[in-house]
Parts: C-alpha cells; structure tokens; sequence
C-alpha cells in the first residue's frame, strides 16, 4: 500500500509542472490585463508603462513563466497585482470558509445521496424509488443560484430558523450546505442505487438469502459494503469541486470563499492571484482523486492486487 | 444538600429578581448596534491601507479623517485643515491644522504626522495623487507649508478623497506592509475592532473624537456604539437581509429592484443626485463617423427621456453633456447641450450623403449604414444597449451589437476598431474629461480614438495651465464646450445614488452632505428610541 501510496505522490509531480504551464497560457492568453483595473482617473500618462515594468509584464511570457515557477518551487506565490496582498495570505483567508462550505456540503450529498439510495434500491420501482430519484434529480438540475433565493425566503425569511447570508456563525451554513449538498446528492443517490440493485442479482447474495439472513443485514451490511465503492470514486472527483465550485452560493449566501476570490481576480485579470488559486484547485483536485483512489484500495482487496502484480 | 420544596422557592424568587434586574441594567447600557451594507463598487477591499490600497471603503472613511471633505455641490470645507492659503502662482500651500485631534492610540495629530505622510505615497500607484508637491516644510506644530514643483489645482479635491485619510505614524511604520490587515488606526469617529476580508467590518465608536467638520451637524462622538459594514454582492440577498431586520441600511440600490424595498412598510427610500454617467462614445477615426455631421445625428438620435422613463422608471436624469449636473463645469452653454432631435438627425444623415433605403436602412454609394455597437455583458448595459439600437435604427442606423466582459472590452477598444460603443463612468470632477478625451490615452480609456490639436490646447491648458481652482473651472468649461461641439460622444443617462434605510430604527439627517454616502453622514445617524 505505502509503496502505491508513493508511486502515485511521485506521479502527481510531472502532472503539477503541466498544469501550471496550462494555467500560465491560458490567464495570459486571454486578452484583458489587470494594468488598465488598477489606473484611477488622474494617474498621469506614464504611469501605464511604470506598472508594466515594476511588475514584469514586458518581459516575455517563457521569462515570466520560469520566474513565476522559480518562486512557487521556493514557496513564493507571489504578491496579488490589483489586490495589492500576497497571494497566499489572501488564498489562505478564503480557504477555511471554502472548506467548510465544501467540506459540509460533500458529507451531506454523501449521507443524503447515499441513504436516498438505499431505500429506493430497497423499495425498487415502488413510490418511494420514484419520489427520491424525482426529488434528486430536481435537485441537480435547479440552478443553485435561484435554489439558494428559494431556501432564503423559505427558511430565513418566512419561518425565521436560520440567518439569512453572511458567515458569521455555523447557523449561516446550514442553507448554503444544503444548497450545494442537494446538488451532488442526485448523482450519488442515482449510483447507489443502481450498483445496489446489479449486486443484489450476484451469486453470493442469493447464498446469503438461503443462508436465512434477514432482508435488511443483508441490504446493508452486505451489498451496501460492494456498492460503496462506486460511490466512492464519483465522491473522490467530487473533492476537487469542494475548494473552488461554489461561487454562485457564495454570491447568493454573501460568504466569502476561494470561488469568489477566483472570480474576482479572473475579472480583474490578476494574473498572481489568478495562477496561484488555479495552481490550488488544480492540487486539491489531485489530491481529491488520490484520496479516492486510496480509499479504494482500502476498502477493495482487488485493486491493491492488481496494482501488486 | 436536601432543601425542602418549600424553602427551595424564596432564594429561587430572590435569583431571578436580581436576574432580571441585572438584565434590565444591562439593556439600558447595551450598546446601539447598527449593520450597513456597503455599495458594490466598495466590495473587495482587501486591506485599510489607504496609502497602498486600490480601493478604499465607507470603513476607510470612518476610520480615517481627511484633511479636507467635499459637499454634494463638489465644493471643499476644512475637517483636519481649519484654513489654508495659496500664493497667486500657485507654488506653495500653507495648511493650518486643528489643535487637540488625537489617533486611536493616543498618538497626536500635528504638522509632523503630515510630514511624515506625504513622502509615504512616493513609490505607490497612488503616488499621482501627492506628485504635484515637491518638499514638506513644517512651520510650528500647527501649521505646515507645501512647496509645489508645479501649481496643482486639484490639490484639495485629492487630499478630500478616501486614499488621503491620515493614518497613525506609529502605528503604521510598526505593522509595515501588514498595516490595515489586522491594525488600522486613524483619528476617525470609528475605531476598528475586526475585519473579515470579504465579509465584513467591524467598527466600534471612538469615544474621544470631537472634532467633527462642518458637514456634520453632531461634532462629537458618533451615536452607533458599534456599526458592522457588510459586503453582500447580490442585491436580492441584501433585500431579504433588510426585510429580515438583518441590516439596516443599504447604501446602493440598484433601480431595479427598488419596486421590491417599496412594499416594505419600514423602508425609507433616500436619493443623491448622481455621481457619473452613461454615454457612448463615437470611434471618430473609422468610417462614417470620420464625418462630424454623421457623429452629430447619430448623438441627437438617442432619446435620454424614454431611456429614462421606460428603463430605470423615472429615476435619475436625462445627461446632455459628459459630467454630472452638480459640478459647474457642467453648466455649458445650453446651446452645446445634446438633446433628442430625430428630425435634425435624419436632415443631417441626408446631407452627408446617406439617402433612406427601402428596408429602413440608409444607404451611400452603395454601402449600407451598418455599425458596430460594442457594450459590456452586465444585464444593465445589454438592456440599455438594446433601446440604444432601437433607437439608431428608427434613424436609419443599422447598429450590431457585441458583447464582452469588462476586461476584455479593453483590450477590444485598444485595438481601435469599435465603431459605436455604450459605457459609464463614475466620477465627480471634471478632469474625466481629460481622462477619456486625451490624445495620449488613445483606444482605451480615449474609446472615441479622437485626436484634435485645439482639443489637445485647450486640455493641457485646463489640466495643467490653470494656477487658481476659478481657472481650472473656466478652462474645463471652454474644453469641455469645444468637446461637445465635436460629437465624440453622445450623453445618455445620469443615474441617481439611491439608498435605502429602516425608518423604525434609524433616524438620518434630511440632506445627505456629501457627493456620495461619506463618513460626515455618519456621524449624524442615529438609533431610534
């Protein structure tokens, strides 16, 4: 385990250096600079060129790309252009909302999704399997922006149970985790369910019934067990999502967070700031999916002798 | 311990007396709490620092005092400067400072903290703002000299803006480049108690402060023991926070959704007049509108009254010229003003050579008068863009419309090939007519791409030929009429500030004294009884 473990750590390197060349390209290529965001009228004609050349970007992009890669392998990811603060002091301010909002928000579209699954795979084709996958579905397919208004006037509004924006304290998360963690819901409900349905068809299951187990252990301690893994790889993508994909709950919600920060920087074309939280999501995203490849391995015997061999 | 039941209820009457009476005490001290939300264009500041800053806040504002305020007619009073002189030639300023004004940290307020300041800026992109003064000179502890090194007569309209707040030397010199993250002091009626990047701000009175400017009616202590400034970018989510009681003041209301705070029975809707406008600027080195008069007609088709009435329901005014209505170099000759005209439009369209087509669409030499109208993607300018095209076509104006992000419109314009184009700006002084007229800046931000000799005279002499802030106004005036006699541009709308408060819990000075909603406002807000 610990010698794939660290095979996949080594491979993450080569994957780094290729992202962060996409992500330079891609800000750079863009047409917009963050100059023109920051000159307030009065700023006298040459102050365009004293910005450009203080902050280097008349060098060529190889050069600014190699300085940029130079001071990240040193720790330094530099200093914000229109923001004026270092990127990670303002990457760090922002990440513990995301994590929170994310981290909240992936536990419960994991427990909803998976729950939600389970009794409809238990009650196949009855009411109760139409009714979850429809409430799921919708709430997949609703955009989160306007989810996010409805769940405000319902429950902060109307009924008063939860503030209505902001992160002052836990209760403010409570709409917004339920507002995202609603959306990934669906598609875990989705494959829970129907990985537990094909293995309740498998050989073994049909021993267990013969054996007299009672309907429920065997739903959920035996074919839950096999239709976790699935679930788990689909959670793993989903881990990458938890640092920067929601930025329209955050507009809604009023919370500060890396999506926001992102979208802020891409319009200002900021382009430190803009490399260093992509850099990020592109880590957390690599990370997520090691994770899950990890778990995986772990709870599957199969996978750690395939990798063995 | 076993008490019986009986003897348990005397001590547990007399605890909840005294409870009740401790709260009671309580409530009558508790601290009057208020909660704002801050405009969007004040959203993202990512430090207090107002030398360094990019953006400066309503919290800079109460943070900091500023040598000078400026009044909603963009007029200047004393604040930390009692009085001031200049010499004829404008070379020099003396400033005589207020005695007895102290910084959150008991540092006092004298000619050596402005010393100190002014070089402070050197190095920074707000270094334009100070780059006029060449040396500092203290004369006593009140009163401080500054030696130009060219006369600047928009001196006081700089040290009146929120990047020129003073800020504690020490305290400033102590935190270095981490000053206004965690720690800003300043000799303001508000002291700062936390801040959450992105979130909000959290401001507590300062008790000492008595030195209030004139613009404010109370010159002591503000009445809000603690004000929490909120950023919250959706508009919907500031509506419901108010009609939640979770806010109570919403410094911008965008016109849109001010129908919605209408049917709450505690809101009080206020209005400023404005503080920029739209307008679309006219490429003057591509074909058609190299010709003035095709510039002219396209500039009199634009119908400001139905922009206004039908898109922003009444509020604001129709714009004439490129700046707002209270500044004076506004007040041109009313024969200069742009106005609807269709009739004139189409005579002039015909004169140019430009003859009606059967499909509506002018025609010359066999080419159709087919535009570009380039505008950015937020919902407000696609709408208004949308009339826009209307509008130019009931001329005979065939006007396709592009839409790009804020950013990338630069870039676009930079390229010089834009035609037509719909934009705003937000400035109170007439120096943004240097700003988006100037032969220097071409492309971006001078999107008419226009370059005329006497324009370029009568520009240079207004920015920097003017010795008194009277020149400056006549020399912006005679600029700003020979710009409007040249149709670069056609004025569209000014929009009002509009803001919005909880009339069952603040009570708010009649006029808001200020070009915008300023720290003197403030000070004179208080919590209903």
């Amino acid at each position: 385990m610990t010698s794939y473990f660290i095979r996949r750590l080594l491979a993450m390197i080569p994957v780094f250096f290729v992202v962060s060349g996409v992500v330079f390209l891609i800000v750079h290529m863009v047409p917009g600079d963050p100059v023109d965001n920051m000159m307030s009228v009065g700023a006298s004609a040459n102050q365009r060129a004293e910005i450009i050349a203080r902050y280097g970007l008349d060098r060529s992009l190889i050069e600014q790309y190699l300085t940029w890669l130079n001071n990240i392998v040193h720790g330094d990811l530099g200093t914000a252009i229109v923001m004026r603060r270092p990127v990670a002091d303002l990457i760090m301010s922002n990440l513990g909302h995301s994590l929170a909002l994310g981290g909240w928000a992936l536990m419960f579209s994991a427990v909803a999704g998976l729950l939600a699954g389970t009794i409809a795979a238990s009650f196949q084709d009855r009411w109760i399997d139409h009714g979850l996958m429809g409430v799921s579905l919708l709430g997949s397919t609703v955009p989160t922006f306007w989810l996010g208004l409805l769940m405000i006037m319902l429950f902060a509004v109307e009924l008063g149970w939860v503030p209505v924006s902001g992160a002052r304290s836990w209760t403010s998360l409570i709409l917004p985790v339920i507002t995202v963690g609603l959306g990934g819901m669906a598609l875990v409900a989705r494959v829970t369910r129907i990985s537990m349905v094909e293995i309740a068809r498998e050989d073994f299951v049909m021993l267990l019934h013969a054996k007299g187990l009672s309907r429920w252990t065997i739903q959920l301690r035996h074919i839950l067990r096999h239709a976790l893994i699935p679930v788990v790889t689909i959670l793993s993508l989903r881990i990458g999502l938890i640092v920067g994909g929601s930025v329209t709950v955050e507009y809604v919600f009023a919370r500060p967070g890396l999506g926001s920060l992102l979208i802020r920087a891409l319009a200002q074309r900021d382009y430190p700031l803009i490399q260093g939280c992509l850099l990020f999501l592109a880590i957390a995203v690599m990370l997520g999916t090691l994770l899950g490849d990890l778990l995986q391995a772990a709870m599957d015997p199969r996978q750690r002798e395939d990798s063995a061999q | 311990m076993n008490l019986g039941k009986g003897k348990l209820y005397g001590p547990l009457f007399a605890l909840s007396f005294i409870c009740a009476g401790g709260l009671l005490s309580t409530a009558a001290l508790a601290d009057t709490e208020a909660t704002f939300v801050l405009p969007s264009s004040q959203a993202g500041a990512t430090s207090l620092d107002p030398i360094r800053s990019s953006l400066v806040t309503l919290a800079d504002g109460l943070i900091y005092d500023r040598l000078v305020d400026q009044d909603a007619n963009q007029t200047f009073h004393p604040h930390l400067a009692t009085r001031w002189e200049t010499t004829a030639d404008g070379m020099s300023w003396t400033f005589h400072l207020r005695e007895g004004v102290t910084f959150h940290d008991g540092e006092p307020f004298n000619a050596q903290t402005i010393a100190w300041w002014i070089p402070k800026f050197a190095g920074t992109e707000n270094a334009f703002l100070v780059s006029a003064i060449d040396k500092v000179e203290v004369v006593d502890d009140h009163t401080v000299h500054f030696v130009m090194k060219h006369p600047d007569t928009n001196l006081l309209y700089n040290l009146s803006s929120g990047f020129m707040g003073v800020p504690s030397p020490k305290a400033y010199d102590a935190e270095g480049t981490d000053y206004g993250v965690k720690v800003a002091v300043g000799t303001g009626p508000y002291k700062l108690e936390s801040i959450a990047i992105g979130s909000e701000a959290v401001l507590v009175r300062n008790p000492d402060y008595t030195w209030g400017g004139p613009l404010s009616a109370n010159k002591g202590p503000a009445k809000i023991d603690k004000l929490t400034l909120r950023e919250i970018a959706d508009s919907s989510t500031a509506f419901l926070e108010f009609k939640t009681g979770g806010v109570d003041l919403v410094i911008d209301v965008p016109s849109d959704i001010l129908a919605q705070y209408k049917t709450l029975d505690n809101a009080t809707i206020k209005s400023q007049s404005g503080f920029g406008i739209y307008y679309m600027p006219i490429n003057t080195t591509v074909e058609p509108f190299t010709d003035l008069k095709v510039r002219k007609a396209t500039a009199l088709a634009i119908n400001q009254k139905e922009i206004v009435d039908r898109l922003f329901g009444g509020k604001g005014r129709a714009a004439h010229n490129f700046l707002i209505a209270s500044l004076p170099e506004s007040k041109v000759d009313p024969t200069l003003n742009i106005s609807y005209d269709p009739a004139q439009a189409k005579a002039l369209l015909d004169e140019a050579g430009w003859k009606m087509g059967s499909d509506g669409i002018r025609v010359k030499n066999g080419k159709a008068l087919s535009v570009t109208l380039v505008t950015q993607s937020d919902t407000e300018f696609k709408r208004l863009t949308e009339v826009i095209q209307a509008q130019l076509k009931a001329v005979g104006i065939n006007a396709k419309i592009s839409v790009f992000d804020s950013s990338s419109i630069r870039a676009e314009y930079k390229k010089g090939t834009q035609q037509l184009a719909v934009r705003s700006y937000g400035w109170n002084n007439a120096d943004i007519l240097d700003w988006f007229f100037s032969a220097e800046r071409l492309g971006y931000p001078n999107v008419s791409m226009w370059k005329d000799a006497k324009a370029e005279a009568l520009r240079t002499k207004a920015l920097t030929g003017s010795k008194t802030q009277e020149e400056r106004a006549a020399n912006f005036l005679a600029y700003h009429e020979y710009v409007l006699s040249q149709y670069p541009f056609a004025p569209i709308y000014e929009p009002e500030q509009s803001m919005v408060f909880d009339k069952e819990r603040l009570v708010l000075p009649a006029k808001i004294d200020g070009p915008q909603f300023t720290a003197q406002t403030v000070l004179d807000i208080s919590i209903k009884e």
